[in-house]
């Protein structure tokens, strides 16, 4: 590992440190090195969760050669500090490379400068925004239109209520950018257990006269993307914050309670007009307990909650490319249960 | 998909007659099986139930494979009530579940789905508890009609079940809704007269596609890897045949005897017990040409070709060709070890194999002249089970004294305990001079992908279950294996082996099995 330290006005300086380790690197190989199949940018201005975001990227880049490009919003110093590291990978060279740039007190223009200039070119970019803020304080908007896809978390540590608005709006306004939210990626175990009330035909047209939809979570981000989820599988339209229209124009009730830790749903009942679905975190907090009463009542069974860990959400936040289409139909109706005009 | 779209293909397939779609399932991922189902496992109170299928059943549960509409029925002669089984149940998984004990709430929910049957198998009287269990099922669990039978009885008692389902109105032909399979426990007859005998019983009941013969060896990943390895790498295909490959190796060596066994032990023998089955169907993986697909039936038809190749060996050519040894007294891990005769249940005098070595020639374009040695044995110095692949040694010496060291290249596919690929090639030792080295490349499965191998029972009953039988052994390989080791098999019988017991326990096995490698100038890789 080399270490150079430059400032981030100087893009020549950085790149010619980043040509010069490559450079080195094919000086000692039989044949060029491989360097880069993703530029990874992470951009982070919270000093406690620093380490943290950098830590994963760090493992992350191990796996997947990367040019990964830190925006330190959190230092301000303005200095840039390049390091490379060349290792052999079943026979091939690989260099991976870093550069951490200080840009607390840069412009959002200089910070876009920059990640275009220092990203590797014909590359595919994903920005992973370990932010709090979304807002026109930071330089996300001015990144749109050099990043492929955005990573976000919003119900991550620090974030507020209204970050998955920030989210929404940000991927509503800048269609070509994929939005990945770590919120909705943790939502898989959840989508299948409701996805099980209705694997049994005798049950299917319940599905189609739900009236009313409960979501207890520790943060907002879920319940929305999981209405948003069943209302884009349903066809049901946002009639108001608190209320959906489904395909033969009936109420839907949604209602959501704030229980539990960030991150972690702990029930949703689904209505229907002779029917309660629940699935409801047990006490063993990794095993989910679902049950059925009213017309079409069946014993409870439980199932395993299958957590997947935050790593391994990155990973595949970052690396999967194309879009989930269904994703993208969820989030135009967070946004109507959110006011944000988009309905 | 938009969700127009999805609830149009739903509203299609219910105007179609099918099962609607499930709206809400598109694009999530699951390795669920999707078909509720009861299971019925006869043989209940036995061991190969408590240490394995149970363990099985549960461990399917709790990743979230098994379908959330299932019933799972224990019948045995012993005596048991539903509470006393689920509680058999709970005390085989405190003991044997990789997952350690039960918890609840999962357990409770997982026990609900527990009953049992006592009855004799050929009591018809007990069918009929049994079906009115299925049926109870059903209506409780809503598990459609689904039915697998795993029978994990004596061989002997195969007939009786097979006519007891059927005489009640169990079996697949008699069934009004939904499907049903059965899951047939090795061995499959004891030679070539009794497999056929078994399989016009079952074929009685069941057809070919509903029966699903367990060979648990084929539920082992690196078993299941040797096709990828083979079919989804371009580098070994140009060398797997007989221009490269100079011989193929299959081991299966066990440290351990024959424990509780010896009664049946002592009239099965190592060449039924391993070389019949496991043996030959890793040698059908190795060998066999690639598929037109993966489905089922494309490889098993390729599996039973090479069987079909396999050079039939005359009882003359039986001493030329094979190898047998029985183990004396040893040591293995530092400790004493008695000898095969006097092992508990076995005849003193007893004339039975604890070791096979058998050398098959493949009549084909393949691997015409390439000899295939096979071998398993018990008390031997390791437990080792793997493929090597021994490529021909190099046309030329271009390295003179220095390539003395060079090894003939060797792929190995490791089955157990290391579960793994390893490449042996030659390399130069770093220095001023040329000396050249063999060397290995290690792939482990567990630090390869960090995640650890689920047993093979479950792969198997789980595929079962969804109604894979790609790892499950066709009647045709069975009859064929059969056919190809009879004549090993009643030379054996009508010759007493005059050396028995031929090697130690914890040995490399007996000399006769070196000798048959050393007639044609090869030595086995040690185990």
């Amino acid at each position: 590992m080399t270490a150079h330290a430059a400032s981030i006005h100087d893009v020549a300086a950085i790149l010619a440190e980043l040509r010069r380790a490559v450079d080195a690197a094919a000086a000692g190989a039989d044949a060029t090195p491989s360097i880069a199949t993703l530029n990874l940018v992470a951009y982070v201005d919270d000093a406690t969760h620093h380490d943290w975001v950098l830590e994963r990227a760090a493992r992350l880049i191990e796996k997947h050669p990367a040019r990964f490009i830190v925006l330190d919003a959190a230092a301000n110093d303005g200095g840039a500090d390049v390091a490379t590291e060349t290792r052999g990978n079943d026979g091939a060279t690989v260099v991976s490379q870093r550069v951490d740039l200080a840009v607390g007190d840069a412009p959002a223009a200089v910070v876009h400068s920059l990640v275009h200039d220092l990203c590797a070119a014909n590359t595919p970019t994903v920005l992973w925004w370990a932010s709090a803020r979304m807002d026109g304080s930071t330089p996300l908007a001015a990144l749109a239109g050099d990043v492929n896809a955005l990573v976000v978390d919003s119900s991550g540590p620090g974030r507020g209520d209204h970050a998955v608005n920030d989210a929404v709006a940000f991927a509503l306004a800048n269609p070509r950018v994929i939005l990945r939210d770590l919120a909705y990626m943790r939502l898989a175990p959840w989508q299948d257990m409701i996805a099980q009330f209705f694997d049994d035909p005798a049950l299917f047209d319940d599905l189609f006269s739900i009236t009313g939809l409960e979501v207890d979570a520790g943060s907002d981000a879920e319940a929305l993307y999981l209405a948003g989820w069943l209302a884009s599988r349903l066809s049901w339209r946002v009639r108001d914050g608190a209320t959906f229209l489904d395909r033969a124009n009936r109420a839907v009730a949604f209602v959501v309670a704030r229980r539990g830790d960030p991150r972690r749903i702990q029930r949703v009942r689904l209505h229907s007009e002779g029917s309660t679905y629940t699935a409801a975190v047990s006490d063993d907090e990794a095993v989910v307990c679902l049950s059925i009463d009213g017309e079409n009542a069946r014993e409870p069974w439980c199932v395993p909650l299958q957590s997947v860990d935050i790593m391994s959400l990155v990973e595949r936040a970052t690396t999967v490319f194309g879009r989930d289409q269904i994703f993208d139909t969820t989030l135009p109706t967070v946004a109507g249960l959110r006011g944000m005009g988009a309905r | 998909m938009s969700p127009a779209d999805g609830i149009a293909t739903a509203t299609r397939a219910a105007a179609d007659g099918a099962a609607p779609a499930n709206p809400l399932r598109e694009g999530l991922e699951s390795n669920r099986i999707t078909d509720p189902c009861n299971i019925v496992f006869f043989g209940a109170s036995g061991d190969l139930a408590n240490r394995m299928l149970f363990p099985a059943m549960y461990n399917l549960r709790l990743g979230d494979i098994m379908p959330t509409s299932f019933g799972i029925i224990g019948f045995s002669r012993t005596p048991e009530t539903d509470d006393s089984f689920r509680d058999n149940v709970h005390k085989s998984l405190d003991t044997f579940s990789r997952s350690g004990p039960p918890r609840d709430p999962l357990w409770s929910d997982f026990a609900k789905h527990l009953s049992y049957v006592t009855g004799d198998f050929d009591d018809p009287d007990c069918y009929r508890k049994l079906g009115k269990q299925l049926d109870a099922n059903d209506e409780q669990f809503g598990t459609g009609g689904n039915r697998l039978y795993y029978l994990s009885t004596p061989p002997q008692v195969f007939p009786k079940i097979v006519a007891g389902l059927d005489a009640a109105g169990l079996g697949p032909r008699q069934q009004k809704k939904g499907w049903t399979r059965i899951i047939v426990e090795k061995p499959f007859g004891t030679d070539l007269d009794t497999a056929r005998a078994l399989q016009t019983e079952i074929t009685k009941v069941f057809d070919e596609q509903h029966v699903y013969r367990i060979d648990h060896y084929l539920g082992k990943e690196p078993v299941q890897d040797i096709m990828a390895l083979r079919f989804a790498n371009i580098i070994f295909e140009p060398l797997w045949n007989r221009r490269y490959v100079d011989c193929v190796q299959i081991t299966a060596a066990e440290t351990v005897g024959v424990e509780l066994r010896g009664g049946y032990y002592d009239h099965a023998g190592a060449l039924r017990d391993m070389i019949q089955n496991h043996v030959m169907n890793l040698l059908a993986l190795v060998a066999m040409e690639p598929p037109v697909s993966a489905s089922a039936d494309s490889i098993r038809d390729e599996k039973f070709k090479v069987l079909s190749a396999l050079r039939p060996i005359s009882a003359d050519d039986v001493a030329k060709t094979t190898a047998r040894g029985q183990y004396g007294p040893g040591v293995i891990a530092g400790k004493d070890v008695p000898g095969y005769r006097t092992e508990p249940d076995v005849d003193p005098n007893s004339n039975t194999e604890t070791y096979a070595a058998v050398r098959f020639a493949i009549d084909n374009w393949r691997w015409a002249d390439v000899p295939f040695y096979l071998r398993s044995g018990k008390r031997l110095a390791r437990k080792n089970s793997e493929i090597a692949v021994r490529f021909r040694a190099l046309p030329h010496r271009l390295f003179g004294e220095a390539g003395d060291a060079i090894e003939q290249n060797t792929l190995v596919m490791k089955i157990e305990p290391d579960e793994g690929v390893q490449l042996r090639f030659n390399a130069k030792v770093p220095g001023p001079k040329m000396h050249i080295r063999a060397v290995t490349m290690d792939f482990n499965y567990g630090s390869g992908f960090g995640v650890v191998s689920a047993p093979a029972y479950e792969r198997l009953i789980g595929d079962a279950m969804r109604g894979d039988a790609t790892l499950f052994t066709r009647w045709d390989a069975v009859e064929r294996a059969w056919e190809v080791v009879m004549p090993i098999l009643d030379t054996w019988l009508n010759t007493r082996a005059t050396d028995f017991p031929n090697y130690a326990a914890g040995s490399q096995g007996p000399a006769s099995s070196d000798a048959l490698l050393a007639a044609e100038g090869r030595e086995w890789r040690q185990i």
